[in-house]
């Protein structure tokens, strides 16, 4: 009995623990109601920190009218293409949207009218922080909850078209290469620095001992 | 009466918050600055999930990169031994913090996987200061206290490697909110552990003092000794119980080293926490060192005074066996909490093992110890090799398995420990032999004094 109890709390405690077990949103529930299209074309390299992507989307004109009543909000990402995927647990597509790691790179969050049909864009300065990579950018569409109820992206289903390139920052900058050349410095010379009072000190008590003995 | 190197004066009492000059300046100096080298060495793992984006890193890379630190430290330990017994450790220490400060600065100029590696290769030097630490307590406490004198500067110095994972990450969070973009962010954090461990080289050589009597010398009769160096090593070499002890050592900390170099990342990414978030519980594994190895060391000496030496070998292999089972379980869970809870009761085991197992080391032999010391110590680092080159290196197994097979492999390894047998104590099945007075070997290291 103490073991089934058990077995019923950590069930339980999992459930809760793992997300509700309820409401779990599926990628593969969402419906592509959305037409987006971004300015990079196929294969174009862009610089992180300097390029603009204007992103645009708007509801597809085919599609009846009332299909988009529930949407309250547009959330536009940037993803990474499967080639970037390629061997990276850490940018995995899975189809439960709350582990889902395709796209980490939020563009802009606008709220949706369902009464204005044409369609909305934003320019997008690339962020500085955006790695080096293949990418495309995808819309979902959210309810009143906050749960995607739809998308759009701008490449087709296997993620093979419209793909485009950002070059990531090295980071690296003139001043902290001068600051880390002038440390290394410091610390070798510190080293000889001390190896040279050392010698003189011995020198000096040698000379001493040789006085004294006299 | 026990010799060790010919010198007395050493410290009989220990007191822990005592900076009297030299035994326990020198106790603090050396502790403060292996842990410093501990930091620098584990200082880029809780950074991971940051710089693989900027490097464009592969699963394999990042193993590889693993692989490559604890190679560095094999070469460097085995070579600080005789650089220690030529100038002394105070010198060795300080001067090997001193020039790889500037190599864990560099991390700052890495821009492919390559140079990645090849840094991690270099900062891994640095953990060599492991043997200069030993020796020179060794150096300065006498054999009574040496063992808890070795266990806490090793298991304090050990923190460091949990400490870094903390704060780590705490930095990059600060410089982020400066505004600096993450890319050059995390570049900028490495002058926390190359100062701290510039600092900590530079008191070294200020304040320490290599033996109590003053400054290391070779004295006559090591000279005279060294003609009889190959035949210790030979020696050492051929005495099986080394290999045995190495094996399990390198199935203790070697498992600690793989499991500081990972843990991080397999929090990150099987939970879905920040980067914050996996280092503090990355650093909680790391952290228990300060209590859990001096504290088997502890229990392997209680053991000894009661059971002799068939109690200090069954406690490692209990010990060692219950950390496995508790690596096999780690890999197992699905949830957050309980992963926590099984991790830190891992760190406690494993860490404690390592601890007992140096309580064994000493009596395996007296002329040879320094021999079995190292052949130990780099077996735990060559452990660190296997089982990150076999198990954390590339995407073909998921880590929560790595984490499982890790822990079969420490049971499997750690059942050679029931091979030890030493004729005047003992072993795990056996009783002490008829003829302890063999003249063989000088087994008998440690008196109660």
């Amino acid at each position: 009995m103490a073991a089934r109890g058990h077995v019923v709390a950590s069930l339980l405690i999992l459930c809760f623990l793992a997300g509700p077990c309820y409401g779990k949103r599926l990628f593969s529930s969402l419906k592509q109601t959305l037409d987006v299209t971004a300015s990079p074309t196929q294969g174009q390299v862009l610089e992180a920190g300097e390029a603009k992507i204007t992103v645009t989307w708007g509801l597809n004109r085919t599609l009846p009218a009332g299909t988009d009543s529930a949407y309250k909000k547009i959330k536009v990402k940037l993803c990474y293409a499967p080639i970037s995927q390629k061997d990276r647990g850490w940018r995995k597509t899975e189809d439960d949207l709350s582990r889902d790691k395709t796209c980490q790179h939020d563009v802009v969050s606008r709220p949706y009218d369902a009464s204005n049909t044409s369609t909305q864009s934003f320019e997008w300065t690339v962020q500085k922080d955006v790695p080096t990579a293949t990418y495309f950018v995808r819309a979902y569409a959210l309810d009143a909850n906050g749960d995607e109820v739809a998308y759009g992206q701008t490449t087709d289903a296997a993620k093979t078209k419209n793909l485009f390139q950002i070059k990531g920052m090295s980071g690296r900058h003139a001043s902290l290469d001068i600051c880390s050349a002038v440390f290394s410095a410091f610390s070798v010379v510190s080293l000889f620095v001390f190896f040279y009072i050392e010698k003189r000190k011995g020198r000096v008590s040698q000379s001493k001992i040789e006085m004294t003995g006299q | 009466m026990v010799r060790y190197h010919v010198h007395d004066d050493r410290a009989t009492v220990f007191r822990p918050l005592s900076l009297a000059s030299p035994h326990m300046l020198a106790f603090h100096l050396a502790w403060l600055n292996l842990f410093s080298c501990f930091f620098s060495t584990f200082s880029i793992p809780p950074l991971l999930p940051v710089i693989r984006h900027h490097l464009h890193l592969t699963p394999t890379d990042i193993g590889n990169a693993g692989i490559a630190s604890f190679v560095g430290s094999i070469f460097s330990r085995l070579l600080m031994g005789p650089t220690c017994d030529l100038v002394g450790p105070r010198i060795a220490s300080g001067t090997l913090s001193l020039l790889t400060a500037p190599v864990i600065l560099a991390t700052a100029f890495v821009s492919t996987p390559q140079s990645f590696i090849t840094i991690r290769f270099l900062v891994g030097f640095s953990l060599a200061n492991f043997v200069s630490n030993q020796f020179w307590m060794t150096s300065m406490f006498a054999p009574s206290i040496v063992g808890l004198a070795n266990g806490l500067a090793a298991g304090w110095a050990n923190a460091g490697s949990g400490v870094t994972q903390l704060v780590m990450p705490l930095v990059y969070s600060l410089i982020i909110n400066f505004n600096v973009p993450s890319s050059m962010a995390w570049r900028l954090a490495f002058v926390v552990p190359a100062i701290f461990q510039a600092i900590t080289g530079i008191l070294v050589l200020a304040f320490g003092q290599d033996l109590p009597s003053g400054k290391y010398v070779r004295t006559k009769t090591q000279k005279t000794e060294g003609e009889n160096v190959f035949k210790i090593v030979l020696e050492g070499l051929s005495n099986y119980r080394g290999w045995v002890l190495g094996l399990v050592y390198g199935f203790s900390f070697g498992v600690e080293l793989t499991t500081d170099n990972n843990i991080a990342q397999y929090f990150y990414d099987r939970f879905n926490l920040n980067i914050e978030v996996a280092g503090s519980i990355a650093a909680s594994f790391g952290v228990a060192n300060l209590f859990s190895r001096p504290m088997g060391g502890v229990i392997s000496d209680g053991l000894g005074r009661r059971f002799g030496m068939r109690g200090r070998l069954w406690g490692l292999w209990v010990v060692q066996t219950v950390a496995g089972l508790l690596c096999i379980l780690l890999g197992r869970l699905n949830s957050l909490w309980s992963s926590i809870l099984v991790m830190c009761a891992f760190s406690v085991f494993v860490q404690a093992a390592g601890g007992v197992i140096f309580g064994v080391v000493p009596f395996v032999s007296k002329r040879s110890l320094g021999v079995i010391s190292g052949m130990t110590g780099s077996g735990g680092t060559i452990g660190a090799v296997v089982t990150q080159t076999l198990l954390f290196s590339g995407a073909h197994l998921s880590k929560q398995t790595s984490i499982s097979l890790m822990g079969i492999m420490m049971v499997l390894c750690t059942v050679p420990v029931s091979f030890l047998y030493f004729p005047q104590w003992g072993g795990m099945f056996c009783g002490p032999s008829s003829d302890p007075d063999s003249p063989e070997d000088n087994y008998h290291l440690l008196d109660s004094g």
